[in-house]
C-alpha cells in the first residue's frame, strides 16, 4: 500500500483548503443548532405522554380485556398478552404509564413498571396489592400457614425507554447525512479531479492503483464520518441545552444513556458503513466526467440507503436473522438493537461480516474499473 | 530507447480504431517530433506510451524491456505533459512539488534541490507560496512543467507543450528541452508547429489516420518525399495516405 498515506494526506488537505465544503458540512450544522434551539424555546413544553388509555398487562393469566376504572379522565384497562414479558416491555405497545404483571412463575410474580412515571407507579401499587391479595388467599386455601410473599418489582431501566426513541431515529439520523456527505466528497475526489484535469497526473505516478483508491476512500470516509459526527454531536448538545433550558427536546437525545462499549460498537459499525459508502461513491465517481454528474449518479444510492433506514424506524420487536444480511438495513437494525440493549452476538457478527464482504467486493470492482478505458480517457 | 511495434488501439465503447498500426523508434538523447493532423492518433499513441492506456495489440519496449500494464518501474522513469493535465488549484507550487515528489518516493533533500533548480529556471520561485489557481495560463504551464520534471525522468512526453504560451515562455521551454536533450534524455514532442520541429527535433514520426507513415531524421524527410520543405513533405504524406483510406472507404461502401 505504498503511497496511500501521501494520497490520504493530500486529499485531506484539499478538503480542508476547500472552504465551501467545510462550511457546508462542518460549520452549517453548528449554526443550525442555534436556530433549532431557538425554535424549540418557542414551543410549549411537553405535558406528558399522548396515550388514550392506561393499561395493566397480564402475562400467564387467561383473561379477557376489561375496564377497571378511570384516572385523569383516561380509562384503565386490564389486558392479556402472549408475547414474552421481556420483549413486550421494550416494544412500542408498552407505554410509560403502563404496568405488566408476569404470572408465568407463580412462586415469583414479576411486575414491570416505570418508576419515573407517576401513573405507572400508581398502577404498580394497585397491581402489587391485587397480586398479593389474590395469591395470599389462594395460598391460604391450599395449606395452613403458607403465604405468598414473592413479588419482584422491576423498575424498567430508564435507558430502555428513553433510548427507544433515539434507537428508532439514530439510523436515519446517521445514514442520511452520511450518504449525503459521501456523495459530495466522493464525487469531488475523482470525478471532480477528472474535470479539473488533476487526476491524470496522479495516474501517471508510480503509485499502485490500490493505494490511490484506498487513499481517496479513506479521506472520504474520514471527513464524512467527522461531518456526521458533528451532526450527531450537535443533536446531543442541542438536547442538553433543551434539558438545561427546560424546553421541549426536539433533538431526541435527552435522557439517553449509552455505555462506552455501546458507543464504541456503534462507532465501529459507522466506520464500516462509512467505508462501504465511500467505496461505492468512489466507484460511481470513477465513471463520471465531473462532480455534478457524479452527484446525480449517486442519488439512487442515497435514496435506497435513506429508505432502508426509514424502514427500520417502523419495525416492531425483533427481526428474523435473515434481515441482518440485508446491507444498510442490517446496520440500522444493529444500531437499534444496541440502543435497546437487545443486540445478539450472532447478529452483530453477521452484520460485520456481510458489510466487510460487500466492501471487499466493491473494492475489487473499483480496482477493475480503475483500469478500464472509460476511466482513463 | 523506446521501440514501438505495430501498436493498435481500438476503443471498446465506440469501436473507434484510434491507432491502427504505429511502429516507431525513439532514441535517447534526441528530440523526437510526432506529427499528424488532428485525430490522427498522436495523443492516443502518447497515452499508451505513458501507460495511461493499454494497447489493443502491438508492443512497446523501454530499453528492450516490454511495457506491462501498471509498470511502476517504467512509470517512475517517464513523464507526460498535455494541456489537459492540471494541478490542484488550492495548493502552492511548493506544496505540489512536495506531494508529487513524495509519490515518486524522492528523498526530501532531492525534492528541495530539484524544486530550487526548476523553480529558479522557470521563474516560479517568487510565487512558490502562492496558490496555483491564482496563476496566469503561462505560469500554470510552467508550474506543471516543473512538477512533471521534478523526478528527473529519462523519457519526457509532451503533447503540444508550448500551445497558447507567449513567445518568452515558449523560448524558455524550448531552451529547457534542449538542455534535457544534452543530458541524454529521450524527448517525444507532439506539435502542429512545423517550424518548431525544424528548429528543435532530430527525428520525426508522422502518423496519418492511425498509421505511422514516416519515421526518420528531420533532414531526410523532405528528400524522402521528393520535396524541399518539411511542410511540403508532411502535406504530401498526408494526402497520399488519407486519400488511400478515402478510396478504400468508397470501395467498401460499394
Amino acid at each position: 500500500m505504498r503511497g496511500v498515506g501521501k494520497i490520504f494526506h493530500h486529499e485531506m488537505k484539499k478538503i480542508v483548503k476547500e472552504k465551501s465544503l467545510l462550511f457546508g458540512f462542518i460549520l452549517l450544522p453548528v449554526l443550525t443548532l442555534f436556530v433549532t434551539v431557538g425554535i424549540s424555546m418557542l414551543q410549549p413544553k411537553s405535558t406528558g405522554e399522548n396515550v388514550e388509555t392506561y393499561s395493566m398487562f397480564f402475562y400467564g393469566l387467561d383473561i379477557t380485556s376489561y375496564n377497571i376504572g378511570s384516572l385523569d379522565d383516561k380509562q384503565i384497562w386490564i389486558k392479556k398478552i402472549d408475547a414474552a414479558p421481556a420483549d413486550f416491555v421494550t416494544s412500542d405497545e408498552f407505554h410509560h404509564s403502563d404496568v405488566l404483571v408476569d404470572l408465568s412463575n407463580i412462586e415469583k410474580v414479576t411486575i414491570y413498571y416505570y418508576g419515573s412515571n407517576t401513573i405507572s407507579s400508581y398502577l404498580k401499587m394497585s397491581a402489587e396489592a391485587f397480586v398479593r391479595e389474590t395469591f395470599d388467599m389462594a395460598f391460604r386455601g391450599q395449606s395452613s400457614g403458607a403465604s405468598f410473599r414473592s413479588v419482584e418489582l422491576t423498575d424498567i431501566n430508564e435507558k430502555d425507554t428513553t433510548n427507544r426513541m433515539i434507537a428508532m431515529l439514530l439510523p436515519y439520523m446517521l445514514i442520511l447525512p452520511l450518504t449525503a456527505n459521501i456523495a459530495n466528497f466522493a464525487s469531488d475526489t475523482i470525478a471532480g479531479d477528472k474535470a479539473r484535469g488533476t487526476f491524470y497526473q496522479v495516474m501517471l505516478s508510480p503509485v499502485p492503483p490500490l493505494s490511490l483508491i484506498m487513499g481517496k476512500i479513506f479521506s472520504v470516509s474520514l471527513i464524512s464520518l467527522v461531518s456526521s459526527g458533528v451532526y450527531i454531536g450537535i443533536d446531543v448538545l442541542g438536547s442538553k441545552i433543551c434539558e438545561a433550558a427546560n424546553v421541549k427536546d426536539v433533538f431526541g437525545f435527552a435522557g439517553v444513556s449509552v455505555s462506552v462499549g455501546e458507543i464504541l460498537l456503534i462507532l465501529l459499525y459507522a466506520v464500516l458503513l462509512c467505508y462501504l459508502f465511500s467505496n461505492l461513491g468512489v466507484l460511481i465517481s470513477l465513471f463520471c466526467k465531473d462532480a455534478n454528474q457524479a452527484q446525480t449518479a449517486q442519488i439512487p444510492v442515497t435514496l435506497v440507503c435513506t429508505l432502508a433506514s426509514m424502514m427500520s424506524m417502523f419495525r416492531f420487536g425483533t427481526s428474523p436473522s435473515s434481515h441482518y444480511l440485508i446491507p444498510v438495513y442490517n446496520i440500522c437494525l444493529i444500531f437499534q438493537d444496541l440502543l435497546n440493549a437487545r443486540a445478539k452476538m450472532e447478529n452483530m457478527a453477521m452484520v460485520a461480516i456481510s458489510l466487510l464482504v460487500l466492501a471487499v467486493g466493491v473494492l475489487i470492482l473499483t480496482l477493475a474499473s480503475y483500469k478500464s478505458e472509460k476511466v482513463r480517457t | 530507447m523506446i521501440t514501438i511495434e505495430h501498436l493498435k488501439k481500438t476503443f471498446k465503447k465506440n469501436k473507434v480504431e484510434a491507432v491502427k498500426d504505429v511502429s516507431l523508434e525513439i532514441r535517447d538523447g534526441e528530440i523526437f517530433a510526432l506529427l499528424g493532423p488532428n485525430g490522427a492518433g498522436k495523443t492516443t499513441t502518447m497515452r499508451m506510451l505513458s501507460t495511461l492506456l493499454l494497447p489493443t495489440s502491438g508492443k512497446i519496449f523501454f530499453d528492450g524491456k516490454e511495457l506491462k500494464p501498471n509498470d511502476e518501474q517504467i512509470r517512475s522513469r517517464i513523464t507526460f505533459l498535455t494541456n489537459e493535465i492540471r494541478l490542484d488549484g488550492q495548493f502552492t507550487p511548493d506544496e505540489l512539488a512536495d506531494y508529487y515528489g513524495g509519490l515518486y518516493e524522492m528523498p526530501n533533500e532531492k525534492i528541495n534541490s530539484r524544486k530550487d533548480e526548476l523553480f529558479d529556471y522557470f521563474g516560479i520561485s517568487e510565487f512558490r507560496n502562492r496558490r496555483y489557481d491564482t496563476f496566469s495560463t503561462g505560469m500554470k504551464q510552467k508550474t506543471s512543467l516543473a512538477i512533471c520534471l521534478l523526478h528527473d525522468p529519462d523519457t519526457i512526453i509532451f503533447d503540444e507543450p508550448t500551445n497558447g504560451l507567449d513567445i518568452l515562455t515558449q523560448q524558455l521551454i524550448e531552451a529547457y528541452l534542449l538542455k534535457l536533450k544534452e543530458q541524454g534524455k529521450c524527448i517525444i514532442l507532439s506539435t502542429h508547429i512545423l517550424d518548431l520541429v525544424a528548429r528543435m527535433a532530430d527525428r520525426v514520426g508522422i502518423i496519418v489516420d492511425g498509421k505511422s507513415v514516416f519515421c526518420g531524421t528531420v533532414a531526410e524527410l523532405p528528400g524522402s518525399q521528393g520535396v524541399e520543405t518539411i511542410d511540403q513533405a508532411f502535406i504530401k504524406l498526408y494526402k497520399e495516405n488519407h486519400e488511400e483510406k478515402a478510396i478504400v472507404g468508397r470501395h467498401g461502401n460499394g
